[in-house]
């Protein structure tokens, strides 16, 4: 017998999208391997943070764009049951073709009503090789696309920083640039931890938090290490 | 991976200048790392900073915090500030937190099951800290889910993260709380965190343990799509309004998403869901003079506790309410299993009743007006008689000598040790004061 009626505390979901650029030139120097290992390095994290959180149930999705965008982990996976399958490189860089099928998800239905901010992660390492424009136009059509919370990961040097920034949408946020494995992992943990958790429950907030023009308050990212185009991949 | 200090690392408190072993990492924070570490034989935790919160203004707060001492043992207080000459920066020592200790979080989640005692003597110890913190002329600033950690069998908690402590109305600067328990004129920025928006915050924190539900979560925030910062500034600063506000019901909770708060309000006494009432009522209005104070909480929580009955029938633990009773003059059904209670004997001291279930103790609190609040050793317990188990009692265990008068007006005395019989009109005098058993 319950010692006590009723249930858990009423929570929302929180979708979590990472959208991963898996072109041929991700197969140079090891990123998509890297990549790999920052997300499944990630996971761990992120069910601590869904743990600790009582707010929010964190539903994790994946796409991969090359030639063309498909789900990789296409159904809404409660973090706690969340597997992460290596992805391989190959094609060019359909950026648009994934965030047209991210906003056609992000439509109500299959989107519900009522949630906290989606948060969206865009990771590539190149030029979008399709039309972006109608990608994030659509996206942005949506008001779930315009509500979440767009974050992306430039990896090397070669990565479209301006595509990646419009992504954003926001130009007090910028693109974070990865140049080497160690900052990828670094990057990857502070969205799959830090943002999560703002965009869930935000934590104590502080003077110092950066809020200007956000719908959630993004944490400050801990201090980065220089990064300079001589890094190795 | 990407800790700042490795087990086996050793660092030097500053006063007493003892080696502290970091021995292993137990979590991370936004304002920096915690370990367990063992300095002088002593297992303790270690807080660190990152570089961008070891401030100047931090290490003063913490040395104004470490002087002025913890307010009582249920704060896991700052000891002493550590550093190491290799690393940059500093941190500082406190008590580790016992294992039977778990978080509201878990309890949020269900994955922890305390019964309504445990959780009205974790209402009672919350008070009474913050109350004895506010007493030192701090303030919490930060009161939520995160900090507070209770035993969820005997409901004594702890509370941590006491490095945002600040003297009252001093601090400029640091936290402004978290979102849902800040007070609704720190969302506007109206003002910063103080005294007085840590008994709002306080009054959150009770309401989530007791109604597994936030306050001023209604039809507004069904109505709200995305919650997010916007949202969250309208529902929980410029526009709040309280779920069972008997006069606005604009925010009324819904029964299918606000569930837990239909079915926990109607199950606690009318004083405490008055109480409850005022503080998200008057409290929003008024934030000066309309909130519930920390003795209000601790007395109602005292109250709550004396007033658990048990079903007959299913064992579950119900609240006798005396205010409801006189209005119905219907016996309560229990809320698990809708059988009529019936109801145990119950003792008047006072304005106050404490209801006779078969594991009822009295304490100094109960007997002794100035030891109100003392629950430290029990002076009386509720007994079997030895041969004849239909005969209950109420048996002396403290030292001194009591004495009873049954309704014929027969005195007698109750040494220590011995039990008086519980019957209808029997008096008992404590010493300071007297007490009449009732049905």
């Amino acid at each position: 017998m319950s010692k006590r009626p009723g249930g858990e505390l009423a929570t929302r979901p929180l979708h979590f999208i990472w959208m991963a650029d898996c072109s041929g030139s991700m197969a140079v120097d090891g990123k998509i391997q890297s990549l790999n290992t920052a997300i499944k390095e990630a996971i761990p994290n992120m069910q601590s943070v869904a743990d600790e959180n009582p707010n929010a149930q964190v539903l994790v999705r994946a796409i991969k764009f090359s030639s063309g965008a498909q789900w990789h982990v296409s159904q809404p996976t409660d973090i706690a049951d969340f597997r992460w399958e290596d992805l391989s490189a190959d094609g060019v860089t359909d950026m648009g073709k994934a965030l047209m099928m991210v906003a056609e998800q992000l439509r109500i239905p299959p989107m519900t009503d009522r949630a906290l901010p989606p948060v969206l992660v865009l990771i590539s390492d190149g030029q979008p090789t399709d039309d972006y424009a109608s990608g994030l136009q659509a996206l942005m059509a949506e008001p779930w696309g315009r509500k979440a919370v767009r974050i992306s990961i430039a990896i090397g040097e070669d990565a479209d920083t301006e595509v990646l920034q419009r992504f954003i949408g926001n130009p007090e946020l910028k693109p974070l640039q990865a140049n080497n494995p160690e900052a990828l992992v670094k990057y990857i943990k502070w969205v799959s931890t830090a943002v999560l958790k703002s965009a869930s429950a935000p934590a104590s907030q502080t003077t110092d938090s950066a809020q200007a023009g956000m719908n959630v308050p993004i944490p400050i990212l801990p201090d980065s290490e220089p990064s300079s185009a001589d890094d190795v991949w | 991976m990407n800790q700042i200090l490795e087990p086996g690392r050793r660092v030097r408190t500053e006063s007493s200048g003892m080696v502290c072993e970091v021995e292993g990492f137990l979590g991370g924070g936004g304002q920096g790392e915690v370990y367990r570490a063992k300095a002088g034989g002593q297992n303790l935790a270690l807080k660190w900073y990152f570089p961008a919160s070891a401030t100047s203004e931090q290490r003063s707060a913490l040395e104004t915090l470490i002087r002025m001492g913890s307010p009582s043992q249920r704060f896991l207080w700052p000891l002493e500030l550590v550093s190491a000459s290799s690393i940059k920066g500093y941190g500082y020592i406190m008590p580790l937190r016992e294992a039977r200790y778990k978080s509201i979080v878990d309890m949020m989640k269900r994955r922890i099951e305390p019964g309504f005692r445990a959780l009205a003597t974790a209402g009672l110890e919350l008070s009474h800290s913050y109350l004895q913190l506010h007493a030192k002329g701090l303030c919490y600033r930060d009161i939520s889910f995160g900090n507070v950690f209770f035993d969820p069998d005997s409901g004594e908690v702890l509370i941590c993260d006491n490095d945002n402590v600040a003297v009252d109305g001093q601090s400029v600067s640091g936290v402004y709380g978290t979102p849902r328990f800040m007070a609704p004129e720190i969302v506007t920025g109206e003002t910063v965190p103080n005294t007085q928006t840590d008994l709002f915050s306080l009054a959150v924190l009770l309401f989530y343990i007791f109604m597994m539900h936030h306050p001023l979560e209604g039809k507004k925030e069904l109505a709200i799509k995305c919650l997010d910062l916007p949202a969250m500034r309208k529902l929980y600063g410029t526009e709040p309004v309280f779920i069972f506000d008997p006069v606005d019901t604009s925010n009324a909770p819904d029964p299918v998403q606000h569930k837990n708060a239909l079915l926990f309000w109607g199950i606690y006494p009318e004083f405490l869901r008055e109480l409850f009432i005022k503080a998200f009522t008057e409290g929003i209005r008024d934030p000066q003079h309309g909130r519930v104070r920390e003795s209000n909480w601790r007395a109602a929580m005292a109250r709550l506790r004396d007033s658990i009955i048990y079903c007959g029938n299913c064992k579950a633990e119900n609240f006798y309410d005396a205010d409801a009773m006189t209005v119905s003059r219907q016996a309560a059904s229990c809320w698990s299993c809708r059988q009529n209670l019936r109801l145990p004997p119950r003792l008047r001291i006072g304005r106050n009743l404490v209801m006779l279930n078969h594991d009822t103790q009295l304490f100094p609190h109960h007997v002794d007006d100035e030891k109100r609040y003392d629950f430290s050793q029990p002076v009386a317990t509720i007994a079997q008689h030895p041969t004849d188990p239909n005969i209950w009692g109420l048996k002396n265990l403290s030292s001194n000598n009591w004495s009873s008068t049954n309704r014929k007006g027969e005195v007698s005395d109750v040494w220590p040790g011995r039990s008086v019989t519980l019957a209808v009109g029997t008096r008992i005098n404590f010493g300071q004061v007297e007490g009449e058993i009732g049905f």
